[in-house]
């Protein structure tokens, strides 16, 4: 979509915000090194980068298949969790009925703590795939759920007003300026539930699995090779990364006329996803 | 084109928990085809209640109105609304913006184009046509506003409060682009304000409206040549309106 560029900051200053970055996080790194070194800490209790990163090459292998499992899982729950989360917030938004019904009922469903129903979910549905994606689906749906229908329902009350006075109908008044007007709340919601959805793989493959990360850590631990668990960790996180990192590149793509993309992003996010 | 509106007993009532509140009634009133008619009244009176009833985007309680002899019972869909504000989208640039009333009414953009190009250089944004609303001033978004309730030449405007939220300064370039804007391609104006001078400088005809119940306590006629330029609005005929019009305001314990 064409629009304006939302950041003013330079090639310049995006580079040297990159390096300052880099330079900080090395620095802890080698803090973090030479602590382990000179207190003699066990490996056990924490691992010195350096054992990491020996461990993350030694099996890159595996860490790259189980990486990809988790990511079909967290990708797979995540993309479900938008087909019903989106179409059932524009039921809600737009039902008197479902909004004194399944709106209250989903509001509170969200005050359960989804990982709570993660041992819930194995025993009942067992160790295959797919109630892995959906615990990854439980997590995601209801931030897409509520900030949707939020999104669907704040149009403000002239422009609805103006909508009517075109004579357009309902088709066309949403495709020009109901979606467009929701789509910054809406990502609200889709980014939330795009940090939830690795926890979700996560948690559900270390009560019960045969493959993926977080089943990876738990048969590391249990090895009592915290490093490898360690460095496992570190995928994990680049996976999260990545996939929120996706949802903020879509948002910029969509809507870069709002007011969120015209400041510049703060976090390693913004840092990735800047110029 | 332009078409007449008359209202007969309208009345609004406002049902509510502690009982029915009258807001508005009952009013009669002709305007007539081509004029420029400000509804002027303390806010609460029901002026913008009226707007919307005439709009037909808010029920009727009782009474009846008709635009070009029709009742009104739908929204119409063939009038240029403009509000005080938050009525532009952000994801469009100033000429889109103008085009959205083209493209939300069925016709194509293509046929407008030139048109809403004319008009945004007609208020002075021949420069902005591909900005956005974020990056225009207060002044620029409802000149934008304007030109979006004008691209499809419809025969009734209405305005609620269109320069309410703006500065003082802005507020005076404004009313000298409306009254520019209308006398180029005069149309019945339904214009409601709280500001006397505002009125006195653009209407041809001010219905001053009490406090709610708001009912129509006098309709003074501007007789002053337009355009109604600065030295005028300095002027004896004028300031006399003026104060003639807050002395009814003084009147109803206002102000």
């Amino acid at each position: 979509m064409a629009g304006p560029n939302p950041a003013d900051s330079g090639d310049r200053r995006t580079v040297v915000d990159v390096s300052v970055l880099a330079l900080f996080v090395l620095a802890q790194i080698a803090a973090w090194e030479a602590a382990v070194r000179f207190f003699d800490i066990k490996p056990y209790i924490l691992p010195a980068p350096s054992a990491m990163a020996t461990q993350f090459v030694r099996n890159i292998g595996r860490i790259f298949d189980y990486t990809l499992v988790t990511a079909f899982e967290s990708l797979a729950g995540y993309a479900l969790a938008i087909l019903v989360g989106v179409p059932l917030a524009l039921m809600v938004a737009f039902s008197p009925f479902l909004r004194r019904t399944l709106y209250p009922e989903a509001v509170t469903l969200e005050m359960v703590p989804k990982i709570a129903l993660a041992p819930v979910i194995v025993t009942a549905f067992g160790f295959s795939i797919g109630p892995k994606i959906a615990m990854v689906f439980l997590v995601c749906f209801f931030p897409i759920l509520l900030n949707g229908v939020l999104a669907f329902t704040s149009l403000s009350v002239e422009l609805g007003r103006f909508c009517l006075s075109t004579g357009a109908g309902p088709l066309r008044t949403f495709f020009k300026v109901r979606l467009p007007a929701a789509l910054p709340q809406l990502f609200v919601g889709l980014k939330g539930a795009a940090v939830n959805a690795t926890v979700g793989a996560t948690i559900s493959e270390m009560l019960g699995g045969d493959a993926g990360l977080g089943y990876y850590i738990v048969i590391a631990l249990g090895d009592e090779h915290a490093d490898l668990a360690f460095a496992v960790l570190v995928a994990l996180a680049a996976l999260g990364l990545a996939i929120f990192g996706a949802v903020i590149l879509a948002e910029r793509w969509l809507i870069p006329w709002h007011v969120s993309q015209r400041v510049p992003l703060q976090g390693v996010a913004g840092t990735l996803t800047r110029g | 084109m332009s078409v007449p509106v008359t209202m007969r007993a309208v009345r609004k009532v406002y049902s509510s928990k502690s009982g029915e509140v009258n807001a508005l009634g009952p009013i009669d009133l002709d305007v007539a085809s081509g004029r420029f008619v400000s509804l002027l009244g303390p806010s609460g009176c029901g002026k913008s209640t009226l707007l919307l009833m005439i709009a037909g985007l808010l029920d009727i309680t009782e009474g009846e109105i008709d635009v070009a002899g029709k009742a009104v019972r739908a929204p119409l869909t063939d009038v240029g609304i403009v509000f005080q504000g938050n009525v532009l989208v952000d994801w469009r640039d100033t000429l889109g913006n103008v085009l959205l009333q083209i493209e939300m009414m069925g016709r194509r953009r293509a046929d407008y184009e030139q048109r809403a190009r004319a008009l945004l250089s007609s208020v002075g944004l021949q420069e902005f046509a591909h900005r956005f609303p974020y990056e225009l001033s207060g002044g620029m978004q409802q000149r934008t506003a304007f030109c979006r309730a004008l691209i499809h030449d419809p025969p009734l405007i209405l305005m609620d409060e269109p320069l309410g939220a703006l500065d003082a300064m802005t507020r005076e370039q404004l009313r000298g682009d409306l009254e520019r804007l209308w006398m180029e391609k005069p149309k019945t104006v339904v214009f409601v304000t709280h500001s006397i001078e505002e009125a006195v400088q653009l209407s041809d005809e001010i219905v001053v409206i009490s406090p709610r119940p708001g009912r129509i306590v006098r309709r003074v006629a501007v007789d002053l040549p337009r355009p109604r330029s600065f030295e005028l609005r300095q002027g004896n005929a004028f300031q006399q309106l003026v104060t003639e019009i807050k002395q009814m305001f003084v009147g109803f314990g206002v102000i």
